[in-house]
């Protein structure tokens, strides 16, 4: 009797599996199959190499290579504000913070992480855009810069939860050893736990990087979406905020409608690379 | 038993899994039918409205107010039976509405822009009810000195301010300060462009780095927040904020009530209901109320211009 429930717990949670399995392929499959027929009008390389996005001039210019480039650019800005702050709190949390104040501090930073995208765009919008208008004197606050500020709050947890691991890890396996030698915490976070938790930068880094690239409603509402070459200053169009905003306009089965499914198929591709790459990353942080 | 649970909780969750699929499909199965005579099929209590997020709140009013009233068909009509009414309103812009009509996922379409003529080939037996229209008003912010100096821009002048061809304030008229023109749009392919697109700059595009809003909301907003913007706010939301900016002439013909109407000003865009094929009974009970006179008190509630 047991074993027959057991065989059919087995069947069923196989089956589970291969539920969310076809789930993803799914979701892969109609974005290639819908992106593919763009492709056939359009050769790949001109898609992904021109400048100029236009769906309504004829003939039309459907090119993403502006909106690629905004999509890096924006993140990496996110990324280069995030990192030395996310180390830094990491750092502090595991080498000077008890355990229990640390363990409040770290729910509240993965509170952020829980804060829908829509009220960080809209606090984008009504207090870091009219900023920048007011001090720095802007003609618009929509820029490159106001959207990686704001996407560097929002990847902030993730690089601090996954760089706190790792270190709160090393700082407690020589803690003992360096107090028994009467070395200073500072000396041993500077020298052990920051080199050694390189790895885990790096990964914090790569995974902070997928999630400011797949960023929609709170980039879109502070960037401008102007399909422009982005500058630091000037406003730019990223891939989520491309397609959010022209996909349900777009008339069903047009070229534009195609098109919109291949500039979503390039972000899953580089999604897919970053992803690969942080595969590698950790395999080679648990050897 | 501990094993005998655990597997009865998974098949229960399974099972609720293929009931929730079930019920998401029940109210878009009866839409897929052809309803030719509705008196010999079942009665359908259920209304599904789908289309441009202009529309969506004014039908959602309506649909409230038909509800609270009514409660049941047969309150509304004593031939219908004892069901309850049950309207959803759901937006995804005017395409969206013209697909699910076409794909026969939802009852009526709702549009803020003329059906196309391929769309009207598409769907074949097109029934086509106007509501009322909306128009643009070109807006700038009350503190933009522009307000001062003048209440009226030339339709060329428009033109070269959204195609880029005026990049500072003071190239439009020397008194103005140097400062860099922000334009606010709507996103190109919506609706609200394409009826400026139309009436207002023809084959010119408008310049590449014109800030995209994602709502018309998000566009006033931009107006009230920057003394610099400039931009197509629906005379709608410009009603609604009253003061906060200010809607400018276009050739001299001010973006009145009247002047809406009547056609004389230009930049507008009609309110469609769009339905493939005929009415069943409730549905048309449902649209007199809509076309009725507190129908149209609604519609002007919310900052439209109802047909009357």
């Amino acid at each position: 009797m047991r074993i027959g429930f057991d065989k059919a717990f087995i069947i069923l949670i196989k089956v589970l599996t291969l539920f969310s399995l076809l789930l993803l392929s799914f979701i892969i499959i109609f974005v290639f199959k819908e992106g593919y027929i763009f492709f056939k009008e359009v050769p790949i390389l001109k898609f992904i190499t021109g400048t100029t996005w236009n769906p309504l001039s004829d003939p039309r210019n459907l090119s993403i290579f502006n909106i690629i480039l905004a999509t890096l650019y924006v993140s990496l800005v996110a990324i280069i504000i995030a990192l030395p702050i996310g180390v830094g709190s990491a750092l502090l949390l595991s080498g000077y913070v008890k355990e229990r104040p640390r363990l409040i501090i770290r729910g509240l930073i993965d509170i952020i992480a829980g804060i829908p995208s829509v009220i960080f765009g809209f606090i984008g919008l009504m207090v870091l855009v009219k900023f920048f208008e007011k001090f720095f004197d802007f003609p618009s606050g929509e820029s490159v810069l106001a959207g990686g500020i704001l996407l560097a709050v929002m990847v902030l947890p993730y690089i601090i939860s996954t760089c706190d691991e790792t270190m709160d890890k090393l700082y407690r396996k020589h803690s003992p050893a360096a107090q028994a030698m009467g070395i200073s915490k500072i000396y041993i976070l500077r020298t052990i736990v920051l080199p050694q938790s390189l790895r885990g930068i790096v990964a914090a880094t790569v995974l902070a990087f997928g999630r400011a690239m797949g960023e929609t409603m709170a980039v879109m509402m502070v960037i401008g979406n102007a399909p422009i070459m982005p500058r630091l200053l000037g406003k730019c169009q990223t891939i989520p905020s491309l397609i959010a905003l022209e996909m349900g306009m777009a008339e069903v089965g047009s070229l534009h409608y195609h098109a919109l499914f291949a500039a979503g198929f390039v972000l899953m591709v580089i999604l897919l690379m970053i992803n690969v790459a942080l595969y590698y990353v950790k395999r080679s942080l648990n050897r | 038993m501990k094993r005998l649970w655990r597997i009865l909780i998974c098949l229960s969750l399974i099972f609720t899994m293929v009931l929730t699929g079930c019920a998401s499909q029940t109210p878009q199965a009866p839409a897929a039918q052809e309803e030719g005579n509705d008196a010999n099929k079942e009665f359908r209590g259920e209304i599904t409205f789908n289309g441009s997020s202009t529309l969506a709140p004014v039908i959602s009013a309506i649909a409230t107010e038909f509800i609270e009233e009514n409660t049941t068909w047969d309150k509304v009509d004593s031939n219908f039976p004892d069901k309850n009414i049950s309207i959803y309103v759901s937006a995804g812009g005017s395409g969206a509405g013209v697909k699910a009509v076409l794909e026969r996922t939802t009852d009526f379409g709702m549009l803020a822009r003329e059906i196309k003529d391929e769309e009207k080939e598409k769907i074949g037996d097109v029934n086509e009810f106007r509501l009322g229209v909306d128009a643009l008003t070109i807006s700038i912010n009350p503190e933009n000195p522009l307000a001062q100096i003048r209440d009226n821009l030339t339709k060329e002048e428009v033109k070269k301010i959204f195609a880029g061809e005026y990049k500072y304030w003071d190239e439009l008229d020397s008194s103005l300060p140097h400062r860099e023109i922000v334009v606010v749009i709507r996103d190109l392919s919506g609706g609200a462009h394409e009826v400026f697109q139309n009436s207002i700059m023809g084959d010119t595009q408008i310049r590449a780095d014109a800030i995209q809003s994602p709502s018309m909301g998000a566009l006033v907003t931009k107006i009230i927040e920057n003394k610099d913007a400039i931009g197509y706010a629906s005379f709608g939301m410009v009603n609604q904020n009253k003061g906060k900016l200010i809607p400018l002439k276009v050739d001299g013909v001010e973006p009145t009530e009247e002047n809406i109407v009547n056609g004389s000003y230009k930049i507008s865009r009609p309110l469609i209901v769009v339905k493939r094929g005929e009415l069943t009974a409730p549905q048309k009970t449902f649209m007199d109320a809509i076309m009725s006179e507190r129908g149209a008190e609604i519609i002007e509630e919310m900052g439209f211009v109802p047909v009357r």
